[in-house]
């Protein structure tokens, strides 16, 4: 076998034991995962959108369905890689364990990042489906098509988590990671209303933040609305490259935490 | 190849920061044998077995296991290892079984072989009962157990075992004992650290005590007392007779009162005064640990 493919069986095996996990507390992930988007789509879609009649080119309930979409796998992916990597990692010392065996660092982090992106999806697929009976979907198909760019994102979104984790002494660092990088992309990634309403200062701030440009992606794309060829490679582009220097990061300081 | 050693170590050095937990020793394990890293906390036994495992870097100095630089641990390799570590590391939201099966696909078997060991190893640990409860639900006797059947899912031939029935009850340390000899008879190669003397002094073919990161003594159980105690102990508490307070003899002072270490017991018997009050004992591998490390506490 060469390396490559071997690598991949590994890297299941870690995502396979984290499945495990997920299957035995699989009602209240559900519950949690369906229930959060309802209380926020009734809470925006339905309060809020009263007072909009259409943004940019749609119902507000079009306009915000998507943008929940982003946050939900945003959301998803960076609780599963902080405060779940970190319980593995720091408590259970699980990953100890799965180091003294075959299973290599890159492999076992690679394993959790792939995870937290399938939970992510759950989620997505939560929102969109609950969007959709609610009638915040008018294209389908092209919100179908939005998936497997949000799993990718959330594989970044995994990987930001993943660095928070990998300078983490205790949980309570986690409150700066949530503070200062999950919120803001939560008000300023333009879930609720068009970042064009900032201030240009403010609007740069919004780029630098990758959930910015997976909305900018997928919010055309659940809407029916053409995409632009180079500015969604773009949108693409930029959060891929964040997501490659993160996930090296993380490797070396853990590696250093770790084996050091 | 058979006759190499499966571990040797030589001026192995690791440093974290300023502070050297591992100074520079020199030891080898042979196949087939047990050997036991004996020391207080904090005397670099941890330090050492994760270096072994290549859960912890080399600073300095040269480890080969399985003929192999630690550095250069390749897969193959490090599926022949098997470990124990001190802090027991399991899944604890999954069944017995499944920590079985989670820890097989880390060694890359297939779902055949997994099947195949899973109930053997449990077997093995007297654990079928418990197959299907939850980790959480486990006493702290069968959790170790399982983190043993677990360290065996590869087949290993070297296994690492960090202090493998500390807090135990005596029955399960009987069984464990009993099942770490079934091992070495089948000819794998044990690493193990333990604070229990009798323990070591039970499994252990040849024992290396080790203190402040740097080795103190090793040779077998016997040879170890034989050097440092002789046979036999003589606790007898002050004042002292006048017969017993001069220089020639091997003796200790821990406080209330002297320990003597004689070779045979008649040197000493007809020099204490019949009103002497004392205690004869024969000589173990605990004095020789007293005796090597000191009797002060550790606080690391």
């Amino acid at each position: 076998m060469s390396v490559a493919p071997q690598s991949a069986t590994y890297t299941a095996a870690v995502t396979w034991r984290q499945y495990l996990v997920w299957r035995k507390l699989i009602w209240s992930s559900l519950a949690t995962n369906i229930a959060n988007p309802i209380l926020f789509l009734f809470a925006f879609g339905f309060g809020l959108g009263r007072f909009i009649d259409t943004i940019e080119g749609m119902t507000y309930l079009a306009f915000v369905v998507p943008g929940m979409i982003a946050y939900s796998a945003m959301f998803s992916a960076s609780f599963e890689t902080t405060i779940g990597s970190f319980s593995r990692y720091y408590m259970h010392r699980t990953w100890d364990a799965t180091l003294a065996t075959p299973v290599t660092l890159s492999e076992l982090l690679f394993g959790e990042v792939v995870w937290a992106a399938v939970k992510s999806l759950l989620s997505a697929l939560s929102v969109l489906v609950v969007g959709w009976i609610w009638g915040g979907i008018p294209s389908l198909g092209g919100a179908l098509l939005a998936l497997p760019v949000v799993f990718v994102a959330s594989i970044g979104f995994a990987c930001y988590g993943l660095v928070a984790t990998a300078m983490a002494r205790g949980y309570e660092f986690f409150s700066y990671f949530f503070t200062f990088w999950v919120t803001p992309m939560f008000v300023f990634s333009g879930v609720f209303f068009s970042i064009d309403r900032f201030p240009p200062g403010v609007q740069v701030i919004a780029w630098l933040l990758p959930m910015t440009h997976l909305i900018a992606v997928i919010r055309p794309l659940s809407a029916g609305l053409p995409l632009d060829l180079s500015w969604t490679l773009l949108h693409l582009g930029y959060p891929l490259a964040l997501t490659v220097v993160a996930f090296a990061v993380a490797y070396h300081r853990i590696r250093r935490r770790m084996f050091d | 190849m058979n006759n190499s050693p499966i571990i040797a170590a030589r001026a192995l050095i690791k440093r974290y920061g300023k502070l050297e937990a591992v100074r520079g020793i020199d030891f080898t394990v042979e196949r087939a044998r047990c050997i036991g890293l004996l020391g207080p906390n904090g005397a670099g036994k941890t330090t050492t077995m994760r270096m072994v495992s290549a859960l912890s870097t080399v600073t300095a100095g040269e480890l080969m296991v399985f003929g192999v630089p630690v550095q250069k641990m390749n897969r193959q390799t490090k599926a022949k290892i098997g470990l124990v570590p001190q802090e027991n590391s399991l899944d604890p939201d999954i069944t017995v079984r499944e920590n079985l099966e989670v820890y097989g696909r880390y060694y890359g078997l297939s779902r055949a072989t997994i099947a195949e060991r899973v109930p053997r190893l449990l077997e093995f640990m007297q654990l079928e009962s418990k197959t299907s409860a939850r980790v959480m639900q486990l006493s702290g006797g069968m959790k170790r157990r399982l983190v043993i059947a677990r360290a065996l899912i590869g087949d290993p031939e070297l296994i690492i075992l960090d202090e493998p029935t500390t807090g135990l009850d005596p029955q399960a340390r009987v069984l464990i004992w009993k099942q770490l000899m079934e091992l070495k008879k089948q000819g794998k190669t044990l690493l193990l650290t333990t604070h229990y003397m009798d323990e070591a002094q039970r499994l252990c073919d040849r024992i290396i005590v080790i203190d402040h990161g740097g080795i103190l003594d090793e040779g077998t159980p016997e040879q170890l007392i034989d050097r440092h105690v002789k046979g036999h102990v003589f606790e007898v508490q002050k004042p002292l007779p006048n017969d017993l307070a001069d220089g020639r003899w091997d003796r200790e002072d821990i406080g209330d009162a002297m320990l003597y270490y004689v070779q045979s017991p008649p040197d000493i018997l007809s020099e204490l005064p019949d009103d002497a009050v004392y205690l004869h004992r024969p000589a173990n591998l605990e004095d020789v640990f007293l005796r090597l490390t000191g009797r002060k506490l550790r606080e690391t």
